[in-house]
Order: C-alpha cells, then sequence, then structure tokens
C-alpha cells in the first residue's frame, strides 16, 4: 500500500522556481488499476516518478507499505526499485545492442540472480507476454506493440507488487496500445498494482480508478464501475 | 555482479564499437610496445656489453704487481717480480682456489702453405684448459710433458682453422710455420674471443715455456684464479695476493687483484638508468594513451546516458554504474596493453635477427606492462564513471 500525504515538488531552474506538484494526497491500495490523467504540464509523470521514487519530492510524506521513503538511502531506493516496482516506458528505454532475453535480463543482474535462472525467467516472462518466438530479436528487429511488450516482461521479471506505465501507449497504433492495455487488465487480475499516466479517455477506461491532476492539483479522484 | 559478469559486458561493449575501441586502445598499444621494446633492447645490449667487458665467466680473477709510490710522489722505476711454476703451485694451495693459471702472450705470423694468418699467441699451462674450459673439436691439448720438454707444438682456435685450412679434412699433424720456427699442430679448440674483438686475427695456445723461449719473454706474465665460488671470489683473490706477496718477499710493492665486480655492478647500475630514462620518456606515450581513453569514456558517458537512467531506474546502484564504467576502461586498457606486449615480442622477436645481440623481453616488464596498463584504465577511467554513477536517473533518461 501507497500512501502519499502533502506531497509537494518544486523544480529549480536557475533562480526560477517552478512549482509542480501541489499538497497531493493518496492512498493507493495493493491491486489497483489506477489512471493519472491530465493535460501535459499538469505534472502527472512527475508524480509517477515519485510514486516509483526515481524522483524525491521536495516537501510531504510517502510511505511505501508503511516505510518512509524519505528514510532511505540512494542506494536503498535502487534496491526498492528494483524489487518492488516495474517501471513501462513510452520511449521503451531498450538496451539497443542487448537482444530480448538480454534486455529483459537486465534488472535481475542488479538483483544478484545467476545467469542461468536469469535466462530462464526472462524467456518465461517473454513468453507470458507472448513473445517468446522472438526472443533473440534485437529492439530494432521489433515492432513498436513487440518492443512495449519486450519492457512489460523486463517490468514484470523481478515479480514486483507495482507496474508503473507512462504514457505505455502513446508511441503506438491504437490496435497495438488496446493490446498492450489488455494486458496490462490481464496483469491487474493476477494482482499486480498497475497505475498508467496518460492523457487518452480511451486508455484510461481501463483502469478501476482515475485520478485527474491539473496544474499540479488533484481535481478529480474517482472510482469506475466495471 | 560478478566481476566476470562485468568483464563480459565491457567486452561486448568495447566489440560493439570496433573502430573507436582500437583507435581508443592505440595510444595504449604504442606505449606499452615502445616501453617494452626499449626496455628489451635495453637488457639485451646490456647484457651483451656486460659479457664483454667482464666476461661470461664470473668466477676467474686476475692479480697483479703493485708498486708502492715513492716518498716525493714521483713516477718510479720498477721492476716487476719474476713468477714461477712453482709459485703458481703455492697460489694454487690456497683455499678457495679452484685453478690458478700462469699466462704469458705474443703474436706471430701463422704461415701455411704460402696463405697466413696473425695470431696471438697465449703461452699456456695444463691449468688453462680446465680453467678456462677450454673446447677441443679436433686432436689433444699439451701434455705436461710437452711442457716440461719444451715440445714445439701448438694449438689453433677453429676461426685460424678456417682461415688456413678450409678445404684439409685432416690438419692435426700438419707442420706451421711462425715466425720461420716450425711448430706441429696437436690440436684445434673453440675460440673464446668474442666476434667484435676478434678483428680478422686468430688464436694460438703454446706451452708457456716454449712461448717464453720463442718471444723472451717470463713464462708467467699474468697469473689469473679460477675461484670455487663467485661469491667467495674476492675473499679468495685477497688470500692468494697476500700469499704471492709473501713468498716473493716484496718490499716495493705488493700483489693486489683486479675486481670487476665493483665495476660491474656500477656499469648495470648507471646501464639500467639510462634504460629506464628512455622507457619512462616512451612511457609519456602511456599518459596520453590515458587521456584519451578518458575522453571517449566521457563521450560514451554521454551517448548512454539513457542507457545509465534506465540501469538505475531498473535498480542499479551508484556503485555498479560505476563499477560497470569503470571495468569498461580497465578493459579497454587491458587489451591495448596485451595487444602491445604481443606486438612488442614479435618486434623485438625479429629485431633480434639483425641485432648483434638478443633484446630480451623479460617476464617482469611484462606483467608490470599488463598491470601498468590496466592501472591507467582505472585512473583515467574513474571520473568518467563517477560522472555516470552521479547522473539522476529521471534526467537521464530524459536526456536526448
Amino acid at each position: 500500500m501507497m500512501k502519499l500525504s502533502k506531497i509537494n515538488k518544486t523544480y529549480k531552474t536557475g533562480k526560477l522556481e517552478v512549482p509542480v506538484l501541489y499538497d497531493i494526497d493518496v492512498e493507493i491500495e495493493d491491486g489497483e488499476f489506477i489512471a493519472i490523467m491530465g493535460p501535459s504540464g499538469s505534472g502527472k509523470s512527475t508524480l509517477m516518478n515519485i510514486i516509483g521514487f526515481l524522483d524525491a519530492p521536495t516537501s510531504g510524506d510517502y510511505e511505501l507499505n508503511g516505510d518512509k521513503i524519505s528514510a532511505f538511502h540512494e542506494n536503498q531506493l535502487a534496491a526498492l526499485r528494483n524489487k518492488h516496482i516495474g517501471f513501462v516506458f513510452q520511449q521503451f528505454f531498450l538496451l539497443p545492442r542487448l537482444n530480448a532475453v538480454k534486455n529483459v535480463e537486465t534488472p535481475l543482474i542488479y538483483a544478484d540472480i545467476a545467469k542461468n535462472e536469469r535466462t530462464i525467467r526472462a524467456t518465461e516472462m517473454l513468453e507470458k507476454v507472448g513473445l517468446g518466438d522472438r526472443a533473440r530479436h534485437l529492439p530494432n528487429e521489433l515492432s513498436g506493440g513487440q518492443k512495449q511488450r519486450v519492457c512489460i516482461a523486463r517490468a514484470l521479471v523481478n515479480d514486483p507488487e507495482i507496474i508503473l506505465a507512462d504514457e505505455p501507449t502513446g508511441a503506438l497504433d491504437s490496435k497495438t496500445g488496446q493490446q498492450i492495455m489488455e494486458l496490462f487488465t490481464q496483469l491487474n487480475k493476477e494482482g499486480k498494482t498497475v497505475i498508467i499516466v496518460t492523457h487518452e479517455e480511451e486508455i484510461a477506461a481501463y483502469a478501476d480508478r482515475i485520478i485527474m491532476l491539473r496544474d499540479g492539483v488533484i481535481t478529480e479522484d474517482r472510482r469506475l464501475q466495471a | 555482479m560478478n566481476i566476470v559478469e562485468s568483464f563480459k559486458i565491457a567486452l561486448s561493449s568495447i566489440w560493439n564499437h570496433k573502430i573507436r575501441s582500437i583507435l581508443t586502445m592505440l595510444g595504449i598499444i604504442i606505449g606499452v610496445c615502445a616501453v617494452i621494446i626499449i626496455v628489451a633492447i635495453g637488457t639485451g645490449a646490456q647484457n651483451q656489453l656486460t659479457d664483454e667487458l667482464f666476461g661470461a665467466d664470473k668466477n676467474i680473477i686476475e692479480l697483479y704487481y703493485e708498486p708502492f709510490p715513492s716518498e716525493d710522489g714521483g713516477e718510479m722505476m720498477w721492476i716487476e717480480p719474476e713468477i714461477t711454476s712453482q709459485d703458481l703451485a703455492e697460489i694454487q694451495g690456497v683455499p678457495g682456489v679452484q685453478v690458478a693459471m700462469g699466462i704469458n702472450h705474443g703474436w706471430g705470423n701463422l704461415i701455411h702453405n704460402e696463405k697466413q694468418i696473425e695470431i696471438e699467441i697465449v703461452g699456456v699451462g695444463r691449468d688453462y684448459f680446465y680453467g678456462k674450459n677450454i673446447q677441443m673439436l679436433e686432436g689433444r691439448p699439451f701434455t705436461e710433458q710437452d711442457n716440461d720438454n719444451m715440445n714445439r707444438v701448438i694449438m689453433i682456435d677453429d676461426y685460424t682453422r678456417d682461415k688456413l685450412f678450409k678445404e684439409d679434412e685432416e690438419v692435426i699433424g700438419e707442420i706451421v710455420e711462425i715466425d720461420g720456427n716450425p711448430y706441429k699442430l696437436v690440436g684445434v679448440y673453440k675460440s673464446t674471443i668474442p666476434e667484435e674483438y676478434r678483428w680478422d686475427n686468430g688464436e694460438g695456445l703454446m706451452p708457456r715455456t716454449l712461448n717464453g723461449m720463442m718471444f723472451g719473454a717470463a713464462e708467467i706474465q699474468q697469473i689469473q684464479i679460477l675461484g670455487a665460488s663467485a661469491e667467495t671470489l674476492s675473499e679468495t683473490a685477497e688470500m692468494a695476493a697476500a700469499k704471492l706477496t709473501e713468498i716473493k718477499n716484496l718490499e716495493d710493492g705488493m700483489y693486489t687483484y683486479w675486481d670487476m665486480s665493483e665495476y660491474e655492478e656500477e656499469f648495470q647500475t648507471f646501464y639500467l638508468t639510462i634504460t629506464l630514462f628512455i622507457g619512462s620518456i616512451a612511457g609519456i606515450s602511456l599518459l596520453v594513451g590515458g587521456i584519451g581513453v578518458m575522453n571517449i569514456m566521457l563521450v560514451s558517458v554521454t551517448e548512454r546516458t539513457r542507457e545509465i537512467g534506465l540501469r538505475k531506474a531498473i535498480g542499479a546502484t551508484r556503485g555498479r554504474i560505476l563499477s560497470q564504467f569503470l571495468i569498461e576502461a580497465m578493459t579497454i586498457t587491458l587489451l591495448g596493453g596485451l595487444i602491445g606486449i604481443g606486438i612488442a615480442m614479435l618486434v623485438t622477436m625479429i629485431a633480434s635477427q639483425f641485432l648483434p645481440f638478443t633484446a630480451v623481453v623479460s617476464p617482469i616488464v611484462v606483467m608490470i606492462g599488463a598491470g601498468f596498463s590496466a592501472l591507467i584504465g582505472i585512473v583515467f577511467g574513474i571520473l568518467p564513471a563517477n560522472k555516470a554513477s552521479k547522473l539522476s536517473p529521471i534526467d537521464a533518461l530524459r536526456h536526448e
């Protein structure tokens, strides 16, 4: 469970202070499927980065399963990300020189998993996202949808509770986007907490709960009825 | 992440940028190669010079007579005491003396069938053959009787045989002529004169009694001692010199020894200093190579900013990013160093064919070369690796 209280975030560019988030209060239960929506510049990506402790809030408290995130050292946060969070990015961020299996393996390297087990688990994950036959392909030999599946496999491989996806369908056509969203829905049904940042209504419609952001403030937090 | 894993990642990264990696390594390759070749040639030349100056036989030391300085400090006429076979036998009895050798010298033209060659004629006793480890190729060495009876016999070295008896199968028993006097050739031995010091002259051995008589010289002009071991050689020589001074009852001078080992040490140190000095000038190219590695690693960090961001997002700590880039830099320089060592070995092997001596690549220099090139990678990799490890994941992922 994640609990954010009075989270503020201000970016400093030179002497100018640019406020991005104001007093954000959110609680997220395990197993939720949440869409964070808002126009560009509303602070939704920053909020996701804070949830994934890629970024630290300027002020406010963030607790993950009762632990205060601000108390952790940078290296502990890296380990926490590795264990609890799987990231899916709009731009994929696959390592271009590594094939699909090797890309999926990378989080396991930092979890100190032995080579053989890494390959086995990465291959399993690729099969799970429907890419068993593309395991040896390099990223540039894959379509956009396939690349995003590799990313999802990479996010899942260390079995985290939380999947954070930043505009996961932003670079995909709508049909492929739907397939990806169905995959997220399935993962959510298997018990993962899924948090998606998007500005598309159709994508947000897959979620159970929508958090609307505008100019750094939550303007709406509603649950959808299935 | 274990070292082997990091090393493999580094290798694949290097392999993926082949041309860039080779160009980066070039500085290290040239540097290591230059240093090793210079040290190898230096060591080879030093060994050669040491052998020539001090002889390969380090157990031999020479005794000589030194008159005391006169009271007014001026030069004084002095007569060297005459050494006899009996004196030599006394020295032979000094502990630590394996062989005491008495030698005299003469020069003459050796003539046979209208061919001639100028040779140095060394008058020796039986002791000489053992003391100098003379290897017979044909015939026999002298006997005691040859010496005692002043038999007119001579031995020549293989060089002289070549010049004088090129086509002849059998030379033992031939009569040769020196300054109008006939001698019987009884043996041919392997020459001990270094090629550079031969000056087209041959060498012959004669009984020293005969040689002394022929050239009007003392039977023993020069005393050399073969010591039992190199460590106790000076000690032995000192005792032998004292003994000789004592039995000759000397008042105006004394016997002393020519301790080459002292000069040899000085020479070795001097030569080593020169080699190291030139080597370190060559080492400057290693420094330049190291800066090249640093430069390319900085470029690599900038190029791979998003990769670093991603790795951090999925759980890489600072230390892991740091070690990844450090190991990569180290792998580049180590590989460069190993290639440099390989080339250097090849070059010295080929060069040795054309040089008057064998260039020596010592294992220690190779190990230092490999270790040093790895060290360069670490030293010059720290800055870029540190830069990479400090990147914030968010900024790194946003990097265009």
